[in-house]
């Protein structure tokens, strides 16, 4: 990979890719007991310079693929909007801190969707995604009722879904976690938290491109 | 060529490339460890008594408080990539279904956890919601030791729910068939989640041995026995 890596310009493609993975991994929001509900962040509007450079660039062979269709991909194997997640706040922990990753896998082949697996979901006309456990299931199929709570909070999580909704239902899911990597989601964070540095990095880049000689 | 960008470019791309092929393998050593854990339990105490969702609420509902003993075996899952392992118990029974349009499904499986708890590996201590003199105690229990697969022995007796379950109808009492069953799932520092394999083996990982309770049936609603709480 390190063939690939000669000028600038790929270096701020490479940059703005991982950024553009992280940042399309919308932020979940882990609500800890008593906390209000964290604004979700969307900012691939942002990133969608970086996204048509690098597609105009096929040489670019960097460790990362092309954002876009590696995000589409991962979409149409795991059957979720988001594949990839950034924990926000610690009502899983001591398993999930805040910038963790998580992966989302929202088919259900061999099972459907226990209680024990830890899953992501939209409360009913709400945009906040939210990870927690699920602790009941009363019945099978699309319409089982679940409950969800997160392991570190007191009480389940009746108290966070909409008015008149006491149970999540299948299509509430967006995906069950399956697997985990620490620390790497913090960029996101980072990005949505100080929006200077998503200004920065721009700048950086326009710099690049109009210094660069081809 | 050589100048400073390209340097910290190339330097960033090594870091990257080689934290995730190192992340990769430990990920990967989960499946090189032998797991075979085993457990039973039983219980010791079921009642069933009324109550309240919630302090305001008018509605009254039957609520099973299922007390239990437990002796599990899980230190085969404490490896040097275990961050912590969730251990929980489920009552699982079935109740016939009285819809018309799932009568396909003639009964219908239900299962509610009614305890649970997070056992930290000692390299995640810190991490743990407990307060300073239980943290200094349980560091205490695992001093020097990065690894402690003693804290996988779990020996409860009389042990009381976490959870006081009941139906989104409300009735539960004599209800026939339930069962409690222990699993866990193990959560890593890096890697795949990972969940107490019923039925089959994988690899080295062995299915849980046990772990399920016989059938009981609950009994009929207690009589006055206002005194208990509603569901936590």
């Amino acid at each position: 990979m390190m063939g690939g890596l000669q000028n600038p310009r790929q270096l701020a493609a490479q940059v703005l890719n991982f950024g553009l993975i992280l940042s399309t991994a919308f932020m979940v929001s882990k609500l800890p007991p008593g906390s209000h509900a964290p604004a979700t962040f969307a900012f691939q509007s942002v990133f969608s310079t970086g996204m048509h450079y690098n597609k105009n660039n096929p040489a670019n062979n960097s460790c990362f693929f092309p954002p876009k269709q590696m995000w589409k991909g991962l979409s149409v194997i795991s059957d979720s909007p988001s594949p990839i997640v950034v924990v926000l706040s610690g009502s899983m922990e001591p398993a999930f801190q805040r910038g963790d990753l998580l992966f989302l896998w929202n088919r259900n082949v061999m099972a459907e969707t226990d209680v024990g697996e830890v899953v992501v979901y939209n409360v009913k006309d709400k945009d906040i995604p939210i990870v927690h456990r699920v602790v009941r299931k009363f019945g099978e199929g699309e319409h089982a009722k679940l409950l969800t709570k997160g392991d570190n909070n007191a009480a389940d999580d009746t108290e966070l879904y909409a008015r008149g909704q006491d149970y999540l239902e299948r299509k509430d899911i967006i995906g069950s976690v399956f697997a985990y990597i620490p620390f790497v989601g913090y960029v996101t964070i980072m990005l949505s938290e100080h929006p200077w540095l998503k200004t920065v990095m721009l700048g950086i880049m326009g710099l690049l491109v109009v210094l660069q000689r081809e | 060529m050589y100048n400073s960008l390209t340097r910290i470019q190339n330097v960033f791309g090594f870091f990257t490339t080689v934290a995730f092929v190192v992340a990769a393998f430990i990920a990967a050593s989960d499946f090189a460890y032998d797991r075979t854990p085993s457990a039973h339990i039983k219980t010791t105490n079921v009642q069933v008594v009324k109550g309240r969702p919630h302090y305001y609420s008018t509605k009254k509902e039957e609520y099973a408080i299922m007390k239990f003993s437990m002796d599990a075996d899980l230190s085969s899952l404490f490896t040097w990539n275990t961050k912590q392992v969730f251990v929980y118990v489920t009552a699982e029974w079935t109740s016939p279904s009285k819809s018309s349009a799932s009568a396909a499904a003639a009964n219908q499986t239900n299962s509610a956890v009614i305890w649970d708890s997070i056992i930290t590996a000692p390299s995640s201590d810190h991490l743990a919601n407990i307060g300073p003199a239980t943290l200094k105690k349980l560091r205490k229990s695992a001093a020097g030791k990065a690894v402690d697969p003693k804290r996988g022995l779990l020996s409860l007796k009389n042990q009381r729910p976490k959870y006081q379950i009941t139906h989104p109808t409300g009735r539960i009492a004599e209800t026939t068939d339930v069962r409690l069953r222990i699993h866990y799932n193990v959560q890593p520092w890096v890697g795949f989640l990972t969940w107490s394999q019923t039925e089959r083996d994988f690899g080295r990982w062995l299915r849980m041995k046990d772990g399920l309770s016989r059938a009981f049936t609950l009994p009929a609603v207690k009589k006055k026995d206002e005194g208990k709480k509603a569901k936590a």
